[in-house]
């Protein structure tokens, strides 16, 4: 169980990205939606292999599926359509509809549960890394994991605040009037404080040559294997093989 | 072209993590206290008032990035948040922050703009859907006889006028207690310097 999973998740950024996006791409080639359906079941076989299963469930569970469930509510019961299958008063369910809403949400299923997997295998200070040596500008590749980096930090912080204001008589539940006025007073003092951490970090920064021209090097190590070749060279053979079966054969 | 570097300075470029963590944790808070709004572009409306409004683009952009890694739907509305970054930082260049009456206009237009993006993009993309409790308003008036574009645009007309200006209130709000100190060293500062005439009523350092 732990080699397979080592492996999937030992491949270089890129290679993850390119898997990701074959994945997303090839339902978009294929007619029909039971090749899409097959996408996320596919993902979950993977992040099941890498160990990353929960979470990925969970983010699907929670991004995806209410979207799916509402384009199949709105869709077949609205959509324009004469084949009625079911009805109730003045709702009824058409086929048309149902078939348009399958047409979508598997196209949606398909690529969002790519890129949950795609954020689930991939560590982002690797992929940022990755980035810096195709050659994006270190500034920016800082910005992406540094916003990742203070996220959580920020997250306690928004709480010890909570805890002040409610000590200090901030009331956070009861009606929404009472709960809207809550949120400016936790709101306001996190904001200030986290903006006003610029100029140190700035001369952090500075004291460490981030703005200089020069060749950057880093103690962050990434090296493409020979699994990552042979994983693209599938994904080439794969990717061919299908545009060879659907416009040639 | 040449703006659009120069936007780009070592302190506002150190903005943009904390306006995409202000953003993602401001939407937190919302779920925290269970109002039923969005209000998360709060950060990158900050950042494009004191940064100029392509440095508000990328924070909006780059926040919906990070949006995208819990919830892959919102990726495909990268270009509503980028739009409220820029028209914030553009009107805010024209002096259309500097009070609470002009700011109220703002997000008006920010608004109208989120809108007209949103609007393709949740009927095209996703079917009219967006998995949120507002999509029973869309039902309502799809169930009313109205067709899917102009239920979708129902829809968005009351969740984001509600939504984006009262986030460019709270934004607002929070640029006027910044000090005078910080904003001089902000590109667009200076917009905002002297306008809290009773200091005395100011808390130190917040």
């Amino acid at each position: 169980m732990e080699r397979p999973g080592k492996f999937i998740l030992n491949l270089y950024p890129t290679t993850k990205f390119l898997f990701a996006f074959c994945l997303m791409m090839t339902p978009l080639l294929l007619p029909g939606y039971l090749y899409s359906y097959m996408v996320p079941v596919l993902c979950l076989v993977i992040a099941l292999i890498a160990g990353k299963t929960k979470l990925y469930v969970n983010f699907v569970l929670k991004g995806l599926v209410p979207i799916v469930v509402m384009i199949f509510l709105l869709q077949s019961f609205f959509y324009p359509g004469d084949t009625v299958l079911w009805s109730w008063s003045i709702f009824s369910i058409k086929q048309e509809g149902i078939h348009f809403s399958l047409q979508l949400t598997s196209k949606i299923l398909a690529i969002g549960s790519s890129i949950v997997l795609f954020f689930q295998i991939t560590k982002i200070n690797d992929l940022s890394r990755a980035l810096e040596l195709m050659g994006i500008s270190p500034k920016a590749t800082y910005v992406l994991s540094a916003a990742l980096n203070i996220i959580p930090e920020m997250r306690l912080q928004l709480l010890r605040i909570m805890d002040a204001q409610k000590t200090r008589g901030v009331e956070t539940e009861g009606s929404l009037t009472i709960r809207m006025k809550a949120f400016v007073p936790a709101l306001t003092p996190l904001i200030l404080s986290s903006f006003s951490s610029t100029d140190e970090k700035a001369i952090t920064l500075e004291s460490r040559a981030f703005t200089a021209r020069t060749k950057k090097t880093s103690l962050h190590h990434l090296e493409k294997t020979k699994s990552d070749h042979v994983v693209r060279a599938l994904l080439v053979i794969a990717v061919v093989s299908i545009l060879i079966g659907r416009f040639f054969l | 072209m040449k703006n659009f570097k120069k936007d780009f300075t070592l302190i506002s470029i150190l903005l943009i993590p904390i306006g995409v963590a202000v953003n993602v944790v401001a939407g937190e808070l919302v779920e925290i206290l269970k109002i039923p709004l969005f209000l998360n572009q709060i950060g990158t409306m900050i950042v494009a008032m004191v940064a100029g409004p392509w440095v508000g683009a990328v924070t909006g952009g780059v926040s919906k990035l990070i949006f995208g890694i819990f919830n892959p739907t919102q990726l495909a509305f990268m270009p509503v948040a980028m739009a409220s970054g820029i028209v914030v930082g553009l009107m805010a260049k024209k002096g259309f922050t500097k009070n609470a009456w002009k700011t109220a206009f703002t997000g008006f237009i920010v608004a109208l703009v989120a809108i007209l993006i949103a609007t393709p993009t949740t009927v095209i993309v996703f079917g009219g859907a967006s998995g949120t409790g507002s999509d029973t308003i869309t039902a309502v008036l799809l169930a009313s006889g109205k067709e899917i574009w102009a239920s979708v645009f129902t829809q968005k007309i009351f969740v984001e006028s509600i939504d984006k200006i009262l986030s460019i209130m709270v934004a607002y709000m929070i640029v006027r207690k910044m000090s005078d100190q910080y904003l001089s060293k902000q590109k667009y500062g200076h917009l905002y310097l002297n306008m809290n005439q009773n200091k005395h009523n100011r808390k130190i350092g917040a």
